[in-house]
């Protein structure tokens, strides 16, 4: 069985075990509208995990997906209160500020050769910045909480069928349909050629600098896209929505496997992994622990994670190693005989 | 397109190829030529222009004058990897080039996948079984399936082929393609490059294993230092002529002859049965106090990786190791304070902190003696400093000069002076002088020289063999991870060196 294969069914044994926990703690864990919100949770994590997920396969970081959501959600209640615009005019507008940032982060990286990281980092401060300077102020100037009753806004984020919630949906479309890119494209074997071995994928003709852009985008544009589903859900936004949420997203990724060193992961795993977070901070409150602790939780479980991955592969070397040994050794009898 | 293949046509001809780096030509007016059909083999001391000539042709570097024809096409003086690609001239590296977490199939037809019908996806079976078919044309021990990070190193090669195969390659560029094999894949390796020059395709192979070459080849060109000496021809090729020609008018230098001493001093290092698996195996030789043991061999013989792993960077699998007649276990830190030093192979990458002064390069490893208790005595570190800098004749003589600034030779003093203000038993030197002038060299020989008569052992690996030849009280040459052969207390020549990297036994091959 594969390493990876081992981890899953590690993972959802875990899960299902906290599962069965909580469940004799707190019955009401299995209520459907618990389970529904679980999921709802999930898919605000996941949809931005999906985009983080390319990023981290193609060998990269994306450090500004929290400020992209803070600025899509500003745009849009911004058009909200001062137009009459249709939804369906200002949400496509408003996924421009995903496509954008990708665009400039993608670009300088990939033009002036900069870290990553540095990059998006100084991408989510201008970004975070913006959405303070656009956000609605009221006539002393102070930032103003702006109700959203727009219906046709608020039903991204609502249930369908009174059930499963628009998000939910969307996140698995989302999902499987980058899951079958990723595998069945040209374009997405490009992307893992690119993250595994730049210098191997270009040596092979492909263009890793549109991919790098590409993927940066595409990651920008699922934070904007689940910025217009965690606004309408809490039909209110304020200029820091979002910011932070980056820790939640790399956990989500982490978990799922996708490593970051690159040219590894895949989206079934990030569909899990965000499963696996939503859960797990559906239980601190279920259990009535403080919502406080959740940082550091999250904060605990990347590092057990990446210790669990690290040990796992050192695990494997080592026998590696010891095999050839053995080998050597037999090789060694047999000459002297 | 002129199809003179039935004849053995030249399919690459290189007429009077030169090129310089910041003034010092590599390569003078070099002719060289290629048959279509041919295996032909490249050989040259390490710096007589070979992985000039190749990065030349295959466009990684552009050349200043002279043409090169390729398959009847002028290639312009602005070449690429990417026209060189076009033209059908495949380069094998040893996994370079492949993406580790994919299969055989996807890598052998990355960016070139057959797609589903009209639609935008992959026919991964379809894929597969091109590759399979590939595989089984060639009988090559392979499956499409397999993962890259799961075949060994020598299938990897095998996937290279294959990847240039399916791009039409015409021309096949192996550049030490066998170093890290072993005998039953390289023979394997030699069947693949038959059934290619069957094929029609052209291999341009370049090695040091003078048995290979004189196995596999139908014509040997030999450079020598950035020029053209030979092209030997089937019958006229054997490994002790093609030596005779890389080394040439060198033999004639009394420099590298040099006379091995009796050595009678006391043993400081016993090493006994030492292995790693993959690098080396079943090590076993004495050193002296004062004596210079140098070891040579070819690149990827071993001789960095025993030297590393005596010094504790990398572990060691089997094996015992005596120092002063006590059991050793390596650690860095064990051995600094042994009194053991180290000087490794790539200087800017492992040698100096090149965005830090004089001092600090040379206060780091002596900080056990700069800073007991944490706190660094700036003062005694200067001293330090000033003393290295005067025994070493470092230029300028200014402590307070970043290492980044200075030139090679000067680097690599200072790099010696960290080790030589301190009180050192034993020292591994990973080729001392690679990208240093003359005159530094000189110094630094000197320094080597004077170290040994001081009483402190030395153990220098380098591929330099005149260098090697000179400073070397006693020789052991490494092959393929285990010792070859020993010189001692014998006339020592730069050709023995060499003939005993390659394999050949003195006496055998005597003509």
């Amino acid at each position: 069985m594969s390493r990876q294969a081992v981890r899953r069914i590690i993972l959802l044994a875990l899960m299902l075990l906290i599962c069965l926990m909580i469940s004799r703690v707190n019955p009401i864990f299995f209520s459907v509208g618990n389970i529904m919100k679980l999921f709802q949770e999930a898919a605000q994590t996941g949809i931005v995990a999906v985009g983080f997920t390319l990023v981290l396969i193609a060998g990269g970081m994306d450090m500004s997906i929290g400020a992209v959501i803070a600025v899509t959600s500003m745009v849009c209640v911004n058009f909200l209160t001062y137009t009459k615009l249709p939804v369906a005019v200002f949400v496509p507008i408003s996924l421009l500020v995903g496509a954008l940032t990708g665009l400039f982060n993608g670009y300088f990286i990939t033009r002036f050769k900069l870290p990553e990281f540095i990059v998006t980092l100084a991408s989510k401060s201008i970004l975070s910045g913006i959405a303070l300077v656009i956000a609605v102020k009221d006539s002393m100037g102070f930032v103003k909480n702006v109700y959203i009753q727009n219906e046709t806004y608020i039903w991204f984020g609502g249930q369908a069928f009174g059930l499963v919630y628009r998000a939910t949906i969307a996140f698995v479309v989302l999902g499987v349909a980058t899951q079958i890119f990723m595998k069945k494209t040209r374009a997405g074997t490009n992307i893992y050629a690119t993250g595994a071995n730049a210098q191997a994928a270009s040596l092979s003709g492909i263009n890793t600098t549109r991919t790098v852009i590409g993927i940066y985008m595409f990651s920008s544009i699922c934070a904007s896209i689940a910025a217009i589903f965690i606004s309408s859900r809490m039909m209110t936004a304020m200029p820091e929505l979002g910011i932070g949420s980056e820790m939640d997203v790399i956990a989500a990724v982490v978990i799922g496997g996708t490593s970051f060193s690159g040219g590894q992961g895949d989206l079934w795993g990030t569909m899990l992994g965000a499963v696996f977070m939503a859960l797990v901070k559906n239980v601190i409150l279920k259990m009535g622990i403080s919502p406080w602790v959740q940082p550091i939780v999250i904060g605990g479980i990347i590092v057990i994670t990446v210790i669990f991955d690290v040990s796992q592969k050192k695990l494997a070397e080592k026998l590696a190693t010891k095999a050839k040994l053995r080998k050597l050794a037999l090789e060694g009898g047999q000459a002297a005989a | 397109m002129n199809d003179n293949s039935a004849d053995g046509g030249i399919l690459l001809e290189c007429r009077s190829v030169t090129k310089s780096y910041s003034g010092t030509t590599v390569l003078d007016k070099v002719d060289f030529s290629i048959r279509r059909g041919e295996v032909h083999a490249l050989v040259g001391e390490n710096g007589a222009g070979k992985s000039t000539l190749v990065k030349l042709i295959t466009g990684v570097t552009n050349r200043d004058s002279g043409d090169i024809v390729f398959d009847g096409k002028t290639v312009p003086l602005e070449h690429s990897r990417k026209l060189s690609q076009e033209l059908g001239i495949a380069v094998i590296y040893q996994e370079l080039s492949l993406i580790p977490g994919m299969t055989v199939a996807q890598n052998i037809f990355l960016t070139k996948e057959p797609l589903l019908g009209k639609t935008r996806l992959i026919d991964s079976k379809k894929m597969n079984r091109m590759a399979q078919e590939l595989i089984e044309k060639y009988e090559f021990p392979l499956k499409a399936t397999d993962f890259i990070d799961r075949i060994s190193i020598a299938q990897r090669q095998l996937v290279e082929i294959l990847k240039a195969l399916s791009g039409h390659a015409s021309l096949m560029i192996m550049d030490e393609p066998s170093s890290s094999l072993t005998k039953t894949e390289v023979e394997m390796l030699f069947r693949i490059i038959h059934s290619l020059r069957a094929e029609g395709i052209s291999v341009l192979y370049i090695s040091h294993r003078m048995e290979e070459v004189y196995a596999l080849s139908d014509r040997v060109t030999v450079l020598r230092d950035g020029k053209l000496v030979s092209v030997l021809d089937k019958e006229r090729i054997s490994p002790a002529e093609i030596i005779r020609l890389m080394i040439g008018h060198k033999l004639e230098e009394a420099a590298i002859h040099h006379q091995l001493p009796r050595i009678e001093s006391g043993v400081v290092l016993e090493v006994e049965g030492l292995t790693s698996v993959g690098k080396f195996q079943d090590i076993s030789f004495l050193l002296h106090e004062g004596e210079v043991l140098g070891i040579g061999g070819l690149v990827g013989s071993g001789r960095t990786e025993l030297v590393r792993a005596l010094y504790g960077i990398d572990p060691i699998d089997a094996g015992k190791i005596t120092y002063f007649g006590k059991p050793f276990a390596p650690s860095v830190r064990a051995s600094i304070a042994a009194g053991i030093g180290f000087i490794p192979e790539e200087r800017r990458l492992q040698g100096i902190l090149a965005t830090q002064s004089v001092t600090r390069n040379i206060g780091i490893p002596n900080l056990d003696l700069l800073a007991p208790r944490g706190v660094v005595r700036v003062k005694a570190e200067q001293e330090y400093s000033l003393r290295g800098i005067k025994l070493l004749n470092v230029k300028p003589p200014n402590p307070d000069q970043l290492v980044g600034n200075l030139s090679g030779g000067n680097q690599q003093k200072v790099v010696l002076a960290k080790w030589l203000v301190r009180d050192l038993k034993l020292i591994f030197i990973d080729e001392p002088t690679v990208g240093i002038d003359i005159g530094a060299k000189e110094e630094i020989y000197d320094h080597v020289r004077k170290l040994a008569g001081m009483g402190v052992s030395v153990i220098l690996v380098s591929s330099d063999l005149p260098e090697l030849t000179r400073l070397s009280d006693r020789v052991i040459v490494l092959r393929k991870g285990k010792v070859f052969h020993e010189f001692k207390e014998c006339m020592l020549t730069s050709e023995m060196i060499l003939r005993a990297a390659s394999g050949i036994t003195e006496g055998s091959d005597e003509n």
